[in-house]
């Protein structure tokens, strides 16, 4: 069953599908589904292309050696929640 | 199939470059270039894969069959360039000499803070221009190879690494991207390797010496996603014929960044285009020095064409919604779908 997106995740969801120019609804994103490999299928270019468009659009810098990288971009939940709280 | 075969002839090379380092250091160059012969000769007989990709790289480039004579040869430059990569690692006085062509567009680059992208190939040694790139600090270039390759291989070819471990990026997902994309706002040289493509990863097609062959649509994508300058770049070995070795470090404008996203398709196809052709260029230039031992041309894939899947199989909605990416492969490339 497919969790519900929040209007911040809705957000970012939009900045995912327009950034990587997918053929996808953005709102058909599950925030849950891994963003990469075996969820949606982005891999580490796409997850660099991510994180360009995040500095450009909520001026956050999201740099080699941060300890959450590994969690930032585990889906869109996850990556939702690392925005704001960086932002906040 | 041929990522297997890969991954054993890379553990291959690294033994070789092992035992190549170790004669330097204790017997000295004379010694190190006359034991290359039975080494190669070694290597000639039972890497049969390799000769046959030899012969399939000549047939291309001359139009007929390689004597065993120039497949030895080509074998023993092989050899050599990675006994010469050891002398300069070691900062050996028997070193060999090296010139550079064409790096002042580099460094008008550089000058003005911005970073390039040096998109290399198996022609040439890249390891022993790193090498001699470490004696000077404007060359320092950092070296991710490449790009969508399995972590294994990378793990094997950082540990044949002992003398330059720093200037190399494993490829590991998240982090080591956006090192790239740091060292490049720093003003920093990346070099990618641009023409194996491995397993499962998307490729697009190039007509190369008269034939169509398949490269990896992964360094053109990482390229137009960094947004800065990207130029050709081998170090040729050259003076086989005379013995007296020297190499001969050339970087080659390809193409300036993309000016807009929308714009990045029709760029990574020139830059495709470009790239092969300055490839090719090249392998005319120094035939001895291609590097790749295996059939290049052969299409890994008995079945459908390889196109833009993701790495694991992923499921269907995956799959939709990468093959109708606009950066898909069948829209990329000279050749365009087959």
């Amino acid at each position: 069953m497919k969790s519900e997106q929040t209007d911040f995740e809705c957000e970012i969801a939009q900045l995912l599908v327009s950034s990587l120019n997918l053929a996808l609804d953005p709102v058909s994103i599950d925030p849950e589904e891994p963003l990469f490999r075996e969820g949606l299928g982005l891999d580490s270019i796409d997850m660099l292309e991510i994180a360009l468009a995040i500095s450009q659009h909520y001026g956050i810098q999201i740099r080699s050696d941060d300890p959450e990288n590994a969690t930032i971009f585990a889906s869109l939940r996850a990556l939702a929640a690392a925005i704001k709280a960086r932002r906040a | 199939m041929a990522q297997a075969w890969f991954e054993k002839r890379e553990r291959g090379s690294g033994w070789g470059m092992r035992v190549a380092r170790t004669l330097v250091l204790a017997l000295g160059r004379r010694t190190g270039r006359a034991l290359l012969w039975p080494i190669t000769a070694y290597f000639f007989c039972f890497l049969r894969e390799g000769r046959i990709g030899l012969r399939r790289y000549y047939e291309a480039l001359e139009g007929r069959r390689p004597s065993l004579r120039t497949v030895f040869a080509h074998y023993l430059t092989f050899a050599r360039t990675i006994l010469d990569r050891a002398y300069l690692l070691a900062r050996h006085p028997d070193a060999p000499p090296y010139e550079i062509r064409g790096f002042e567009a580099v460094r008008s680059c550089l000058d003005r803070g911005r970073g390039a992208v040096l998109l290399g190939a198996h022609l040439g040694s890249f390891e022993a221009a790193r090498a001699a790139a470490s004696l000077r600090p404007e060359l320092k270039v950092q070296v991710i190879m490449n790009v969508g390759v399995s972590r294994k291989l990378n793990e094997t070819l950082g540990a044949l690494d002992p003398g330059a471990q720093d200037s190399i990026l494993a490829l590991g997902g998240a982090a080591s991207l956006l090192r790239v994309k740091e060292i490049l706002a720093e003003g920093g040289l990346v070099g990618l390797m641009g023409d194996r493509a491995l397993g499962a990863e998307p490729t697009y097609e190039a007509e190369f010496l008269g034939r169509v062959a398949r490269f990896p649509l992964g360094p053109l994508r990482l390229a137009a996603t960094l947004q800065v300058p990207v130029f050709f770049f081998t170090a040729l070995y050259r003076g086989a014929a005379t013995g007296a070795c020297r190499y001969e470090l050339v970087f080659e404008p390809l193409c300036e960044p993309p000016p807009e996203a929308a714009a990045r398709v029709d760029w990574m196809r020139r830059l495709g285009e470009r790239y092969v052709e300055t490839l090719q260029a090249y392998c005319r230039a120094a035939p001895d020095n291609w590097f790749n031992f295996y059939d290049f041309w052969q299409v890994q894939d008995s079945g459908s064409p390889r196109r833009r899947t993701p790495d694991d199989g992923g499921d269907d909605r995956v799959g939709r919604a990468r093959m109708e990416r606009s950066d898909a492969p069948h829209d990329v490339g000279p050749r365009g779908e087959r």
